[in-house]
């Protein structure tokens, strides 16, 4: 296993136990997050130290494809767009990365992250907002803090529950998408 | 009722009589019905509330109070949707919680209220309504918070315009809006007094007249670095100052002047040492500092990882002696910690949760010692207060 699938590994721990607005029990996080792929590090997660018990060897082909999938799975953690997420992912509630599920509706307004494609080696700017409306979806949550700023700083700052901007004035918080608004220059 | 039922009656029944005989004991009086406890006022000092943001279902968030001392779980308060705190009034007796509802469960009508509670009882006395645009974020202390003689309770808005709701405790009315616009959450400096972070990392100062309205406003300069490494908003005060942590683990001091409008930026000063800075040694958590004002110890959660990593759970805590800025102990913890408060007595407990647990951890503060855990505390318990 190479330093990178090192660090993957050590990631698996910390993406499931951010302490931040949409949290996850560590149960919850343990199938979830461990069990449903293999995670990958971010792109610019990569200066992170190894956590102690990180996993040292062992099917490292197949690691490395799980984490190429992940990269590109709306429904995983490690897809690319979610570097600022904080939430349930609207792809496992009955909606896809930019749409909502049934029923909900999407807040104007929301935070905002910067994020890397590996694939044709881009940044873009992805807004992540939230489906509103109903309870809160409670499938694979996810949370990452790359740029996250504190709540003075709101729209970087993925600790509010952007259903505070929706029309109706309605704040059950039920999912969040992770929409592409443009390439970040 | 079956045979086999009425036989084994009849033989518990005969055994029940047979052991009387025994011993000669009489039996055991009817319980009264309908019996209800209540608590003793003012509140043990080391008694803790835990909310519980129910973050799956969020339209039932809770606050817990639990006795450090017995691990004993003493009752509860439902606090309406996506809750973030309560407030304890300076007396003890009674207890504010902003809280959000809906006419349909999820849906309809949204409604925000501070209610108030009977300490005693922890049951509702009053209610009072306010503008139905309370923040809905992970909770904060600043969030709500008393001002220094406790009378007028601030309430930070976001809807995304921001903005403080201002409730008198006193007449129990909601007096009105202040607006804070680029800047969040809520600061007491004074009687009169408090400030709001600001986007730049400058403070907004807003002074009050006695009728709880906002009467002037003004922005400092900036006081923090916002691009590379800002402060959190889970700041601690101990007497004329406000203590903020930066990501990386820099304190920086908010020095309150007279009459708790003239607001300076004190020494800043690092957690963690050079060599610890190079093992990525840094703050994480919800609500990752606490302060001992007799002691005057500055407690942080530590943790190892980057500078997203400013929200982990650590397992250490750190305790710094906040004259000489001197790091005097580490206290181990049991479990993952994300959020810490200490209480304020003389023999101070030091209490820690974690969202991704619901158990609550509690530690002699003076020795670090961990003297129990209490299970089933919540499902996400967020933050904590004591009285």
């Amino acid at each position: 296993m190479n330093r990178l699938d090192k660090l993957a590994e050590a990631s698996v721990r910390s993406v499931a136990r951010r302490t931040s607005r949409r949290s996850l029990l560590a149960s919850l996080g343990a199938l979830l997050v461990g069990g449903a792929a293999v995670p990958l590090l971010p792109i610019a997660r990569g200066a992170e130290p190894p956590a102690k018990g990180a996993a040292r060897n062992g099917g490292a082909d197949d690691k490395a494809a799980a984490k190429a999938a992940a990269l590109q799975d709306p429904q995983s953690c490690e897809y690319w767009r979610h570097c600022a997420i904080d939430g349930y992912l609207c792809g496992c509630c009955g909606g896809s990365q930019h749409s909502c599920p049934p029923g909900t509706e999407m807040s104007a307004v929301t935070w905002v992250g910067t994020c890397h494609n590996p694939v044709d080696g881009l940044d873009y700017v992805v807004s992540y907002n939230d489906c509103c409306g109903k309870s809160t979806c409670g499938r694979c949550l996810c949370n990452r803090n790359e740029r996250d700023t504190p709540i003075y700083i709101p729209f970087q700052s993925n600790d509010y529950n952007w259903c505070s901007g929706s029309s109706k004035g309605n704040v059950a918080y039920h999912c969040s998408t992770a929409r592409i608004v443009g390439q970040a220059r | 009722m079956g045979c086999q039922h009425l036989r084994t009656v009849w033989a518990s029944a005969v055994a029940a009589l047979a052991a009387a005989a025994t011993t000669g004991a009489a039996p055991l009086p009817a319980d009264p019905l309908s019996q209800v406890e209540s608590l003793p006022l003012p509140p043990a000092p080391h008694w803790v509330w835990v909310n519980d943001f129910a973050f799956s279902h969020m339209a039932n968030g809770k606050a817990m109070l639990v006795d450090g001392d017995s691990g004993r779980f003493l009752g509860e308060l439902d606090t309406g949707f996506g809750a973030v705190r309560i407030v304890l009034s300076t007396d003890g007796a009674l207890i504010y919680s902003p809280e959000t509802y809906f006419s349909r469960g999820t849906r309809g009508t949204r409604t925000d209220v501070v209610t108030i509670y009977d300490a005693a009882r922890l049951a509702p006395v009053g209610e009072i309504e306010i503008p139905p645009k309370r923040s809905s974020n992970m909770p904060m202390i600043a969030n709500a918070v008393l001002t220094d003689d406790g009378r007028f309770l601030l309430i930070y808005n976001f809807n995304p315009a921001q903005s403080i709701s201002v409730v008198d405790t006193r007449a129990r009315t909601f007096i009105g809006e202040i607006d804070t616009p680029g800047c969040a959450l809520a600061f007491p400096t004074g009687a009169r007094a408090f400030f709001s972070l600001c986007a730049d990392g400058a403070l907004l100062k807003v002074r009050l007249d006695d009728s709880g309205r906002g009467v002037a406003h003004e922005r400092t300069a900036p006081l923090f670095e916002v691009q590379t490494n800002p402060v959190t908003e889970k700041a601690v005060r101990r007497g004329d100052t406000w203590y903020f942590v930066s990501y990386d683990g820099t304190i920086y001091s908010v020095i309150i002047g007279r009459d708790g409008a003239d607001l300076t930026a004190g020494p800043h000063w690092s957690l963690t040492s050079d060599s610890e800075r190079a093992q990525q040694w840094r703050p994480g958590g919800l609500q990752q500092l606490a302060v001992h004002a007799g002691l005057n110890r500055l407690y942080a959660i530590m943790h190892r990882g980057g500078p997203e990593t400013h929200k982990d759970p650590g397992r250490e805590v750190w305790v710094y002696d906040l004259d000489r800025h001197a790091r005097v102990q580490k206290i181990p913890m049991q479990h993952d910690s994300g959020s810490i408060l200490v209480s304020r007595d003389a023999k101070p407990l030091l209490f820690s949760i974690f969202i991704e647990s619901n158990i609550l951890d509690v530690y002699d503060a003076a020795s670090g010692r961990h003297l129990r855990t209490v299970p089933d505390i919540g499902t996400t318990p967020t933050i904590m207060v004591g009285p």
